[in-house]
């Protein structure tokens, strides 16, 4: 048997501890799917796999048990679940055409979630159109709110749904629910002053709390949804760590913008011999320094007037 | 008898009342509810038709309009104190019959229960009511059993169709203006709900004893005392009185008064620490029993006017309409014949 | 247009008595009709308004008896000097003391409700024909924290006066014991010729009536007062109401007969 791994990997497909067996990888990005999709899914499976799937960590499917002969017949029928999704592609029927950047997952989000702060599909889908396909090893995840529930901060870039709290005095009763809410919840970002909230922008992490719990509308979202980017966390061997705050009250655009700006930032530095072209992002930053790297990162970014952009990133976790 | 008016022919009747009057209507603010992405629904001005929200309830009521959610009664100095202007227009309110009902128990504890409140009576004197038909209840509506689905003594009607917009005013002052931008003469009586999905009965001898019923202990751990269905509601009428100092110059300040729910803490806080009412589920009981019991005890007819709102907005899912029908079985339990 | 019955006048502080730490009299200067029982909001602009029961009357002013208890009241104190406070008022029913001529009465107060009542006792010392006989049973917590100590001394050359402490300290020349323990063994020569009034803390009145009933008084003889927070006086806040009674409208004095029902 003659397969080169390269392409198969590159193709989505798994070398697996089965000789001679493949898993396929399908990407869901945000982690949504049309249940229109699924009788295709199952399909592959109990055709060419062993019946089974594994949902991933990264909100992927991953069908195992295939044969490495079968491949052109799963990427066949991939076509459906790559054109539903509306994954971008070289050519139909080939299946996928990379596999380096990961899945973009996110957590459930504003579509069903009441604490979101807004569409993490839609965003994430978003992003995925943006970035793939890439063969570079980049791990985005976002999260619909300051909860994290998508644990955002163990991937290269996570973005975290912050809204900016509006406060209507003429609408405020002063119950005290933003108040309390804030502190037992969140941050205690909100004291009482002449029986009024009053928020602290500083302390203030853009949650929500002080909006969902009030009675009356007097505090509402702002119309324009930020976000919190936090950069370059990671898991594995070496030095895994947790991302670091970099910029809050952040939008869409710029994020997508810091996003595609790294990729090229790493097609310049990444180590050339680094196994299989794959090397995590923190490492190269930690090789280049971080000024360099923001350098490129902010290339024609346009933040939002109210971003606050932190001046020194510092990453902790263990040396090993 | 009635008119029939285009889009652009209401449009300019708006136009032309508003040189006269505020116009307050439901509205859909984008966005603008608890969760995101999610529009509210609640009263403010508009100047066209398409502004006026009538395909949905509104989660807040007009009673902002009288009765706002913070409002200035004095500013003071070290020597002095000034009333803030009043609105100067009139205003004209765009309603549906379950809140035109509410009016009257409003004008019942500020302009009757004891001396007439002087803010309220300022705005409640140059307010007039258009009553906007309602043709189908909402979900949570049960205005029948309330006897409210039925409105008389409106300055105006309106009512949105398929072919236009029709209005009519007994007041002829009113009704030569609208005729006056209307399309055609013709026979119109605004909607009224005559059926509601939810039914309420409230039991005949229903007293204060029903306290001592044990469905009220489910709601001191259901309920979580935010005071939304007092705050939504159209006849809650209570105010916590505030003093306030300003920041920058301590020596000036103002007297407010602030919308109050008896569901939120302190409600009842005397001087000294002690308060009333401690458990959620006696506030829930104090709520019901004013809104289905002793309010008509004392002014001769029910204070709920069964818009639902309560129901709408709880986030914990407790049903107003609920506790009305639960209200029998726990007088049963403490009559001793449950 | 209606009258705007928020805004008060301010009154000259005539004289301030003080009785404990944390209570003192004002005396405000006051022309008008006001019954005992009756309350004010009284005001410091900037910090608030309170509701506060007339506890005396004279020729051209009022008592307030305050408890430095909350924030209005802790203002008050820190910056009545030599100075004015605001009112608006009277409001509530008060006592009908008229209800009361020729009876025996026996009135019980607990704590600072001998504020309301203290107009009561003065009216009968001042007019001691007008009632057959007065019987006052007052309790505090403690010696220190008796208020009207020369009243109480005035008080005793004329009427029946029991003055008992929660705890007397050690000291002998305070009774100990509950204001209810004095009520049993009330000598009343016609209960149909009687009346009670009684004013305290929630759970001192409901023991107090209780006895009082078992004593053999009738409910449409006791008289009751009410403290409730109160935003506006008016029957506009909804703060007091209880049940389909407005403390402020209907009360703060309240027949048992009716009040007895009163679930909060």
């Amino acid at each position: 048997m003659d397969i080169n791994t390269k392409k198969l990997m590159k193709n989505a497909f798994r070398v697996t501890k089965e000789r001679g067996h493949t898993a396929s990888r399908i990407r869901i990005p945000g982690g949504h799917l049309d249940v229109t999709l699924l009788p295709f899914i199952q399909e592959i499976a109990q055709k060419y796999g062993n019946g089974t799937i594994h949902i991933t960590v990264r909100q992927g499917l991953e069908i195992p048990g295939i044969k490495f002969e079968d491949i052109p017949k799963v990427n066949a029928l991939l076509q459906p679940i790559i054109s539903g999704i509306a994954t971008r592609q070289e050519a139909p029927g080939t299946g996928y055409p990379a596999s380096g950047t990961r899945n973009v997952s996110a957590c459930i989000g504003n579509r069903v979630c009441p604490y979101a702060c807004y569409d993490t599909t839609g965003l994430a889908q978003r992003i995925e159109d943006a970035v793939y396909p890439n063969d570079l090893h980049f791990k985005i995840a976002l999260t619909g709110c300051p909860n994290d529930c998508a644990k955002v901060r163990m991937h290269d870039f996570g973005i975290i749904g912050m809204t900016l709290p509006q406060f209507d005095s003429s609408r405020c009763a002063s119950c005290g629910a933003c108040e309390r809410y804030c502190r037992k919840k969140s941050v205690g970002a909100i004291s009482m002053v002449n029986n009024r909230p009053n928020r602290s922008a500083q302390k203030c992490v853009g949650c929500g709390e002080c909006v969902i719990n009030c009675p009356t509308r007097a505090w509402t979202r702002s119309k324009e949804q930020y976000f919190r980017l936090v950069l370059l966390g990671r898991t594995g061997k070496r030095n895994p760590r947790l991302a670091v705050d970099f910029i809050k009250w952040t939008d869409a655009d710029s994020i997508i913008k810091i996003i595609t700006n790294t990729y090229d930032y790493v097609k310049e530095y990444i180590d050339p011999s680094a196994p299989g072209g794959k090397e995590h992002i923190g490492y190269i930053v930690d090789r280049t320094g971080v000024q360099e790297y923001l350098k490129w990162a902010m290339k024609d970014v346009k933040l939002p007037s109210c971003a606050e952009i932190e001046q020194t990133l510092y990453w902790g976790g263990p040396q090993y | 008898m009635g008119y029939r008016l285009t889009e652009s022919g209401i449009n300019e009747l708006l136009q032309e009342l508003s040189k006269d009057y505020v116009l307050f209507a439901p509205k859909r603010y984008e966005g603008g509810n608890t969760f995101s992405g999610v529009d509210c629904i609640r009263y403010g001005e508009i100047t066209s038709v398409d502004e006026i929200e009538t395909d949905a309830k509104s989660d807040y009521s007009f009673k902002e309009i009288l009765l706002p959610l913070s409002q200035t009664l004095f500013y003071f100095t070290e020597d002095d104190i000034k009333q803030p202007q009043s609105r100067q227009k009139s205003a004209l309110v765009f309603l549906r019959s379950c809140d035109f009902h509410a009016v009257k128990r409003l004008d019942e504890i500020y302009l009757r229960n004891g001396a007439p409140d002087a803010y309220y009576s300022r705005l409640r004197e140059r307010c007039r009511f258009v009553l906007i038909g309602c043709p189908k209840a909402f979900s949570t509506c049960y205005c029948v059993d309330m006897g409210t689905n039925i409105a008389e003594g409106w300055d105006a009607a309106f009512e949105k169709k398929n072919d236009g917009f029709y209005m009519s005013s007994p007041q002829t002052e009113l009704a030569e203006l609208i005729q006056k931008h209307s399309a055609n003469e013709t026979d119109f009586t605004p909607s009224f709900v005559a059926e509601t999905p939810v039914k309420v009965t409230v039991p005949d001898g229903l007293s204060v004893a029903v306290a001592k019923a044990s469905m009220w202990r489910e709601y001191d751990s259901r309920c979580i005392a935010c005071g939304r269905c007092n705050f939504a509601c159209p006849t809650c009428t209570c105010f916590s009185m505030q003093d306030v100092f300003y920041q920058d110059n301590g020596k000036v300040g103002e007297r407010r008064r602030v919308q109050a729910s008896c569901m939120v803490d302190g409600f009842t806080d005397v001087a000294g620490g002690g308060s009333y009412r401690q458990k959620n589920g006696d506030r829930m009981r104090f709520k019901t029993l004013h809104k289905v019991c002793d309010f008509k005890k004392r002014f001769g007819y029910h204070m709920c006017v069964g818009c639902g709102r309560c129901d709408d907005i709880c986030p914990e899912y407790i049903s107003f309409s609920h506790i009305i029908n639960r209200l029998g079985d726990a007088m049963k339990e403490v009559n001793g014949n449950g | 247009m209606a009258e705007n019955r928020y805004t008060s006048s301010w009154s000259e502080i005539v004289e301030v008595t003080k009785h404990t730490k944390i209570e003192y009299t004002f005396r405000l200067a006051y022309k008008g009709d006001v019954k005992p029982g009756q309350f004010f909001e009284v005001s410091l602009p900037k910090y608030g308004e309170a509701p506060i029961s007339v506890s005396g009357i004279g020729e051209d002013t009022i008592d307030f008896t305050i408890r430095k208890v909350g924030r209005v009241t802790d203002a008050v104190f820190e910056n009545w000097t030599g100075d004015r406070l605001f009112l608006r008022g009277p409001y509530g029913n008060g006592f009908e003391v008229s209800l009361f001529k020729g009876k025996e009465l026996v009135i019980v107060a607990g704590g600072t409700g001998i504020s309301p009542v203290r107009g009561v006792i003065e009216h009968f010392y001042r007019h001691p024909d007008a009632a057959a006989k007065i019987k006052l049973i007052a309790g505090f917590k403690t010696p220190d924290d008796i208020l009207f100590q020369d009243d109480f001394r005035r008080w005793q050359e004329r009427l029946d006066v029991t003055l008992t402490t929660d705890d007397n300290l050690g000291d002998a020349t305070y009774r100990m014991g509950l204001v209810t323990e004095y009520i049993p063994g009330l000598e009343i020569k016609d209960l149909a010729y009687s009346a009670a009034v009684v004013v305290g803390p929630p759970a001192m009145m409901r023991f107090s009536t209780k006895a009082l009933l078992e004593r053999g008084f009738s409910e449409k003889d006791i008289w009751v007062s009410h403290e409730r927070k109160m935003c506006c006086g008016i029957g506009k806040c909804g703060h007091c109401k209880i049940d389909d009674k407005y403390v402020c409208l209907d009360g703060p004095v309240f027949n048992y007969s009716v009040a007895k029902d009163f679930i909060d």
